[in-house]
């Protein structure tokens, strides 16, 4: 029973990161193809780290994931609790605060640009760009974020709160003693998701500001995406593809390593 | 229809196949592919191969009007020589898509499409990778046409594509707000503030400025209006004085003197073309082809009220236009490249060419056209003005690598002005990550030669 498994993972995840990795120690510049695909080793490695672009480009993603994950998970935390009370016409809420998370990503970015474009000097601003970036993204993602820690409050025994109640604690004291600690895995699932999606965030940066102005929005995936896309460079995209591989990696292995230490402390 | 036709063309073909086609070649393989059509040819053609019509795929335009007249005389020609068959293969109409599909393809060494639509800027690139043919073998009129459309499709010295339409930058001005076109920027800047300043119309001069190609020519513009160039054979040349004067004067018309709106910074060619149409813009920057729908009354508020001229210039330059347009080049790995060549010079006659103006208003690349009575009824703008400003086109960089050096011009133009970097600064920075393109390409100082 293991060997279709094995096979499947590496075929499916296996095969073609190696190959990526493969092509990345080569010299392979489809719009160049008189230099060959010679074998370069770490060069194109050693160019990335040298390359300004890469860094802004990092850091960029690093913001804009910081910046939204942030604000969603304050604005999700607010709207589960509001929907975990109970109101008439709850189900409707639930269902209606769905909205912008069910419209494809693409849809909404250039609704978001038409709106910020009959604004003069804010599409054209490198850092109040960042704007309508970040605010099209929690507007989109803070439904999702929202419903994740809602299945998290509702696993929550009503009586911890009676007993808080009855022990005189404020509504503060119960829901940073008692919320929030039997939140934290939720919340920690949420982190994690909305991190790496972050992460790879493509889409919504493409079409909403295309990366500009100048390379003032461009994050990395939107990079990769041009290196290997549009300017051909598959030895070096490859490496900038790895690159982002291990950084998407570490962060995965790290949540997950907090996560399990999270999971012990809930249970202790 | 099609079998029709080609059952009555059938002889024809036959005599195609066994004389002109296949010079040389394995004897008997002829006698008898002769023999199989004559056979074929008795039974009524039902099938096209083998011995069948030489087939000759065409890729470009199939979007709208231009699509149209481009079918219409591919079946034209169809008709008139019945011994190539000619169809058409769809491609993207943005020119990054059509280039990203064609580098695909002839990287794959695919025999189809035989003939491709390029920009002139892929001319380059396609020749020194050995993508394309070179066509001095046809002997082509290159005298016919403006020197320059050659020029640009020329690499180490052989033709590499035939010039099909011109597409070249012009300013556009209202006749009802000015009573001549501004000959200088200081002029253009005069005129305008006072404009611009009354808020009718609301906007001075526009162009196209968003983080992309079309950028880099209007930049091309300005610096040769500054006397200044991008590239001076393999040495990158736009860091200096001109170029920074050029910028700076870009930047300063949008941040200091408002003569060009901010937005623009978002802006490609049909953004302006709105804006000027409905009247919101004294002066606009555009390609010919938006001539054709301001001039006409049912979508234009400025139609009978605008002409153009060439694009005005600083000191130590002169009147520059960027050369741009269509040109029709050959698959190396077409197995029909003679038949090709007759599909691209029945498609660059002056006839042809005369068509595609009227009906699409793309100025001809034959000079003679323009002495011809009938152009001057086809085009929006009469023809004497638009022979001028093609006179006075410059190529953008002759270079296999020139899409790689526009991306890092047009990522510092547009830091440059969104008031990112300092002109000075960013053509600096340009320049630098041109050369190292350059020299990485082995196509810089002391590299090493490309085939």
């Amino acid at each position: 029973m293991v060997a279709p498994a094995v096979v499947t993972i590496l075929l499916v995840a296996l095969f073609p990161l190696t190959w990526t990795v493969w092509e990345s120690l080569h010299l392979h510049d489809l719009r160049m193809p008189w230099l060959g695909q010679p074998f370069v080793g770490l060069e194109n490695y050693a160019e990335v780290l040298r390359d300004r672009r890469f860094w802004g480009a990092m850091g960029h993603t690093l913001w804009f994931a910081a910046a939204s994950v942030s604000l969603e998970l304050v604005l999700g935390c607010v709207l589960a609790l509001a929907m975990n009370r109970t109101f008439r016409g709850r189900a409707l809420v639930r269902a209606s605060i769905l909205i912008p998370w069910a419209i494809p990503t693409v849809v909404a970015a250039l609704v978001w640009r038409f709106m910020f474009e009959g604004l003069e000097g804010w599409l054209t601003h490198d850092l109040r760009a960042w704007v309508p970036v970040i605010l099209s993204d929690v507007w989109k993602t803070t439904p999702f974020v929202a419903l994740l820690l809602l299945a998290g409050l509702q696993g929550i025994d009503p009586a911890l709160y009676e007993a808080a109640r009855i022990d005189g604690a404020s509504p503060w004291r119960q829901f940073r003693y008692v919320t929030l600690p039997l939140l934290a895995p939720a919340i920690m699932v949420a982190l994690i998701f909305r991190t790496l999606d972050a992460f790879r965030v493509f889409d919504l940066i493409y079409v909403l500001t295309g990366g500009g102005p100048g390379t003032a929005t461009e994050p990395i995936a939107l990079y990769t995406f041009n290196t290997l896309m549009h300017n051909l460079r598959f030895g070096y995209g490859s490496a900038l593809s790895v690159l982002v591989f291990l950084v998407t990696f570490g962060l995965a292995l790290g949540y997950i390593r907090l996560l399990g230490r999270g999971l012990t402390d809930v249970r202790s | 229809m099609g079998h029709a036709r080609a059952a009555l063309a059938c002889p024809t073909r036959v005599g195609y196949r066994g004389s002109v086609k296949k010079t040389g070649g394995h004897r008997v393989l002829r006698v008898a592919t002769v023999a199989w059509s004559a056979l074929l040819g008795a039974l009524g053609c039902a099938s096209e191969r083998p011995g069948g019509p030489a087939t000759v795929t065409v890729s470009g335009s199939v979007l709208g009007a231009e699509g149209r007249i481009l079918r219409r005389q591919l079946e034209r020609f169809d008709r008139e020589t019945p011994d190539i068959r000619v169809e058409m293969r769809p491609t993207p109409d943005a020119a990054d898509l059509r280039h990203q599909l064609y580098v695909q393809w002839l990287n794959a060494r695919a025999t189809d499409p035989d003939i491709l639509q390029v920009d002139a800027i892929w001319t380059p690139e396609f020749a020194a990778a050995g993508w394309i043919l070179p066509l001095d073998r046809f002997a082509p009129d290159t005298a016919a046409f403006f020197p320059v459309t050659i020029e640009a499709n020329r690499w180490r010295g052989d033709l590499f594509a035939l010039p099909w339409f011109v597409d070249v930058g012009m300013l556009y001005w209202r006749t009802d707000l000015f009573s001549e076109p501004p000959e200088t920027w200081d002029a253009l800047e005069r005129a305008v503030i006072p404009i611009v300043a009354g808020g009718s119309p609301r906007y001075g001069l526009v162009w196209q400025g968003a983080r992309y190609e079309g950028l880099v020519t209007v930049f091309l513009e300005y610096l040769g209006g500054f006397g200044g160039r991008i590239l001076d054979g393999d040495r990158v040349t736009v860091q200096e004085p001109p170029g920074v004067l050029a910028l700076t004067t870009m930047r300063d018309q949008i941040h200091r003197t408002g003569v060009v709106p901010r937005r623009v910074l978002t802006w490609h060619e049909e953004e302006p073309r709105f804006a000027f149409q409905n009247g919101e813009a004294a002066l606009m920057r555009n390609w010919p082809y938006a001539a054709g729908p301001m001039q006409d009354s049912t979508q234009s508020r400025v139609a009978g009220r605008f002409a153009v001229a060439p694009m005005p210039a600083g000191p130590g330059g002169r009147h520059t236009a960027a050369f741009g347009g269509a040109q029709l080049a050959i698959n190396a790995f077409s197995p029909e490249a003679a038949a090709a060549w007759l599909v691209i010079e029945y498609l660059t006659r002056p006839e042809q060419m005369l068509e595609r103006a009227s009906i699409v208003g793309q100025f001809p690349t034959r000079t003679a056209v323009y002495d011809d009575p009938a152009l001057a009824d086809a085009l929006a703008i009469p023809p004497a003005q638009a022979r001028a400003i093609v006179e006075a086109a410059v190529p953008r960089p002759v270079t296999p690598v020139y899409t790689q050096l526009s991306e890092i011009l047009q990522i510092q133009l547009h830091r440059a002005l969104s008031l990112q970097a300092e002109p000075r600064d960013a053509l600096a920075r340009a320049g630098s990550e041109m050369q190292a393109l350059l020299d990485r390409a082995g196509l810089g100082r002391g590299g090493v030669a490309v085939r």
